[in-house]
This record gives C-alpha cells, structure tokens and sequence, in this order.
C-alpha cells in the first residue's frame, strides 16, 4: 500500500469516527482540515458582518483584516446585503478585488424592509434569523464574525468571533462563547467581555488608524477640533462641547476671541439634534463655532493638520458602559496630525490619551476649560503634548494592525494543520 | 489522493446541506438560558428591565381563570351534567372571589405602590440632574476665574520683577 493510499484509509476511517461520535459537522470540518493539512488547497477563510454596505469603523476593521490576509487564504466576505468591491474601494481605499462576496438574505429583515439588521429586535420566541448565517459559517476552514452579533453560532473548525463591545447580555441565542476565539478593538471592550460575557481570554488587537499622509506641513490655527457622528441621541457630547465653548465665549471673551472651536462630523438628514446645536449657537451668538456635516476627506484631513487642539467627550454623564466610547479613531486620528487631545477621561480614550503627556483626560466640562485654559496660555506645552501625541498614535497604525492580525491568524493556522496527524505527501 | 478526499468532502457536504436544524449540525444543544444578575446592571439596563417586568405584572393582576363554556356531549344525562357542574363551579368560584378578590386589590396596589416609587425615583433623579448641572456650572466658573487669577498674578509678578530687573517670559 503506497503512502497516499494509507493517508486516504487512515482519513475515511477518522472520518467515520468523528461522524458517529460528534456528527456530519465536525466530520467534515475534519476533511477541510485535511485538505488544508496536505497542501491540496488554501485555507479558506470567511469574514461575515451584517452591517457591511453601511461605511463604519468597525467595518473597516474586518475589511482591513481580509486585505492583510488575502494573499494567504481564500476569502469570502460574507454580506445580507449587496455590496461591491468597489464600494470598498471609495469607502475605505481597500482593493479587496481577490475576495468573494456572497450575499445572503434574510427574510426576517427582508419581509420587514429592515436594511440596518438589529440583533437585538429579534424576539426570544421567534426562529433565530441568523442561522442562514450559522449554517454558511460551516463551509470554512475558518469563520470570523466581525458584526458584534453573538447570534450567528459557528460551526467551522476554527472561529473568531470579533467584538467593538458586548452590547447585549447573554440571553436566547447567545453564542459568543462557541467561538474559538474572540478578539476585542482596545483593552476596555476586552474587559467588558470578561465582566458581561464571562469569556476568560479574549485577544485584543487595536483597529487601524492611517491618517498620517494627512500630517505633513500645514501651519496649526488657533483652532479646536471635534470629529465625531452627529448621533440623534447626542451620545457624542457635542452639545456639552460647545456649551463650554460658549461658556469661555462668555466668561473670558478676551481669551476665546482668537480660537475657533469645529465640530466635523456624518449625520443622517433631518437630525434633530443637530439642528438644536445649530439653534443654540446662534441664540449664543458663538460666531466663533461652525459645524461641518458630512465632509469629504480631503476637507477632513485639511482640518486635522490645521487643529492644535482636539475635543472629544464622547462619555460624559454616561453611566452605561456602552455609551462610553469603546477605543476612539477620531482621537488618533487627530494624534497623527499632532493635534493635542482633551478628551473624556474614561473608556478606550484611558488607553490612548496619557493624561499630561500626550494630551489631558477630563472628567467634566470644567476639566475640559481647565486644560484647554492650560493649553490657550501656554505655546511651549502645546507643542511638547503635540509631538508625544504624534509618537503615541503610531501604535495604531495600519502597518501595526496588519502585523498583528498576520501574527495571529499565523498562529491560529499552525495550530489547525499541527493537530491533524496526517502528514504531507513526500 | 485529491480526486478521493474531493468525493469524502463531497459527500460529506451533501449530508450536511441535508441537515436542516443547526442544533443536529453542531451535535449537541446549542440554546440555554440565562438567569439575570440584577446587581451588575447599569441604570439603563435596570430601567428597561423595570418597565418590562411592570408591563408583565400589570397583565396578571386578576389571577382568576377565564370562564370556559361547560358543555357535554351525552345525549340523555347531558343536560343534568352540565346543570350540576355549572352549580358546583359557581359555588366553588364564589368562595374562591372572597379569597381572589382581595388577592386582586392586594396585586393592583402592589402595582400601583411599584410605579409610585418609580415615579419618585424619576423625580429625585431630575432634582439630582438639576443640581449637578448647577454644581457643573460653578466649577466651570471657578475655572475660568483660577485661570484669570494666575494669569494676573503672573503679570504682578512681572510688573514686579520689571522693576527689580529683566522681564521674565510668562507667556510662549
């Protein structure tokens, strides 16, 4: 009997085990390996998000993640809704060209017209929608979940359920801890998976942030700087940012009168919270504040090189957790282009901003005056902050995010082939 | 050896597309549930927690079962079986009022007693929001006058110094 022929008899009888003890699943799942343990073909690897035809940071994480990975495995993007690769492009300046994209529909959303699909409106008595998702999750060598949705439950061998924060509890159809790992965007999510997931280990790899072409050479202005969505709900703290600016306006005119204060940001159309920020500055006469909705990039970038400072309070009288922001890109963002941050003290934002060396963390609006105070007074400290700043945001480049996801998908597949006893044809 | 390992997969994947229910795919019981540790809750978790589990009450106020038509279907001793069970059930169904009846109110006041400090809770908590925005607001103040106060002391201290000798930088 010749190897090869012993390496097919000594699988087909694996194979058989597995499927009477732990079923068709797992025996196949087997043979996947095998194939990819022998050589025979790559890895495939699947990258589900429910959300990806929306443009998104935590979409750009998973789509970062199939570019650093599309030269070594096989990938399926995995979407509900159409979406093309050259969406991708225009959106993230991603060529994902070499991966597939494979809708799959789901009535429930689809019967209710639902193009956002919210996990959390599926109730416990209803058939879980996601399992069409579950079902395609068991073609893969390996599945990643990149959509914060512990409802879709893998069966592949290997699976990454990927988490920007646990929104939800465990309740029905909570599967996050089937995964095989579970990766977190910053340290603070990671912990909430330990406290509200009960998960032990869970992987941490910071997202990417690449706005570092945009820092070379325009003078700085006296100007603050917020970058953030305009959310209905105001959990950005946009309101509370410019109350204080008003407030300076208003208490120390001398002082304020040089500064502009700018808050960027995308909105949806009709945002009634946005029309009560454009109300309340012009009752207050802030003639110093503007609001700039929906900037293209180029207009973005040009703001981030010219800010000295950033504003983002994004936390501020939260008391739920989730309100909190979980790792803070806007933030880096602006580090990159030496814009020295005041943000909120609490969160990601702990992890990026060292209070008094690259930049201060307030707890209230009186701590963001205090520092911005500080700042406005002292042209020396401003340009120190802002140079540690730009050394800090390195740590969250592109390149960083990359190397990290390489490194760890690496391990993961040495693990897989390892395991698997069969050896390679000679 | 790939053409052979090709059909096991084959196979195996027709097997598997075959199996409709996730539950047999993965080989064991994939849905459990989870009790609520009400203690690690944040406030917005607590309130949505508070008004579901109120709505739920409210639903099971009156325990009393609903009244069921009794029928029979004998022919000839039918009509004495129903007189009699009618008969038994409602004078079991008035005994069972006197207590029922005060389990009712008891229940409706327990409700009632629930949103009232609820609604307490609610008014405490705008008085408390009222009062931190005040308390922010002076801190805000007390800032801004901290910052003026240093920077009058600096420009003392430089009048000072400019007196006494060459003028140190304050400012960058």
């Amino acid at each position: 009997m010749s190897k090869e022929e012993r390496i097919i008899q000594e699988l087909a009888k694996e194979t058989n085990e597995i499927a009477a003890a732990q079923g068709i699943q797992a025996a196949y799942n087997h043979v996947l390996r095998a194939e990819v343990a022998l050589h025979l073909r790559r890895p495939s690897l699947a990258i589900y998000d429910h959300s990806f035809h929306f443009i998104g940071g935590a979409q750009r994480y998973g789509l970062t993640m199939a570019s650093a990975l599309q030269d070594r495995f096989d990938i399926t993007l995995v979407v509900n809704h159409e979406v093309s690769h050259r969406d991708f492009v225009d959106w993230y300046g991603l060529d994902l060209s070499s991966c597939r994209i494979k809708v799959i529909k789901l009535p429930f959303f689809e019967e209710r017209g639902l193009r956002h699909l919210d996990p959390a409106i599926i109730p416990p008595e209803t058939r879980n929608p996601f399992h069409l998702v579950s079902r395609e999750s068991g073609g893969y060598d390996i599945f990643v979940n990149n959509s914060m949705n512990e409802m879709v439950y893998p069966l592949s061998g290997l699976s990454v359920l990927v988490c920007h924060f646990p929104e939800r509890r465990p309740q029905t159809y909570f599967y996050a801890d089937r995964y095989t790992h579970v990766v977190c965007n910053s340290l603070y999510t990671a912990e909430w998976v330990k406290k509200k997931w009960r998960l032990t280990s869970p992987q941490q790899i910071y997202p990417p942030v690449d706005m570092e072409n945009a820092a070379a050479g325009l003078p700085k202005k006296k100007l603050i700087l917020s970058v953030a969505r305009f959310e209905v709900e105001g959990s950005k703290r946009q309101k509370e940012m410019v109350e204080a600016f008003l407030s300076l306006n208003e208490k120390w005119p001398e002082i304020a009168k040089d500064w502009s204060f700018i808050l960027a940001g995308g909105s949806n159309p009709d945002n009634p919270y946005l029309a009560g920020l454009e109300k309340m500055i012009a009752a207050k006469r802030g003639q110093n504040i503007e609001l700039k909705v929906n900037l293209p990039v180029d207009e973005l970038n040009r703001l981030y090189q010219e800010a000295t400072l950033f504003w983002h309070m994004c936390g501020l009288k939260h008391e739920d957790p989730s309100g909190i922001e979980h790792f803070g890109m806007t933030t880096v963002e602006a580090m990159q282009n030496r814009a020295v941050p005041i943000v909120y003290d609490g969160g990601g934002l702990r992890e990026i901003v060292d209070h008094g060396v690259n930049g201060f963390r307030a707890k209230s609006k009186a701590g963001l005056l205090e520092y911005t105070l500080k700042l406005f007074r002292d042209g020396k400290l401003v340009r120190a902050l802002a140079q540690s700043a730009h050394k800090k945001a390195q740590t969250y480049t592109r390149a960083k995010f990359e190397a990290g996801i390489r490194a760890f998908f690496g391990d993961m597949l040495n693990t897989y082939i390892s395991a698997l006893d069969t050896g390679s044809p000679e | 050896m790939a053409q052979e390992i090709q059909r096991l997969k084959e196979e195996l994947n027709r097997k598997r597309k075959e199996i409709e229910d996730i539950k047999k795919l993965a080989n064991k019981e994939i849905d459990r549930s989870f009790p609520h540790n009400l203690e690690e809750f944040s406030e917005r978790e607590l309130e949505s927690y508070i008004a579901e589990s109120i709505a739920s009450i409210k639903t099971e106020i009156d325990s009393r079962p609903a009244k069921e038509p009794i029928t029979s279907h004998r022919k000839v001793i039918g009509r004495p079986i129903v007189t009699l069970k009618r008969f038994l059930l409602q004078s079991l169904a008035d005994y069972n009022d006197l207590f029922l009846d005060k389990q009712i109110r008891f229940n409706r006041q327990s409700v009632d007693l629930y949103q009232a400090l609820l609604l307490r809770t609610k008014h405490n908590k705008e008085r408390m929001k009222q009062i931190q925005e005040q308390i922010s607001s002076c801190e805000e103040s007390l800032v801004i006058l901290k910052a003026k106060l240093e920077d009058l002391r600096a420009n003392l201290e430089q009048g000072k110094n400019l007196d006494e000798g060459p003028k140190l930088p304050v400012q960058d």
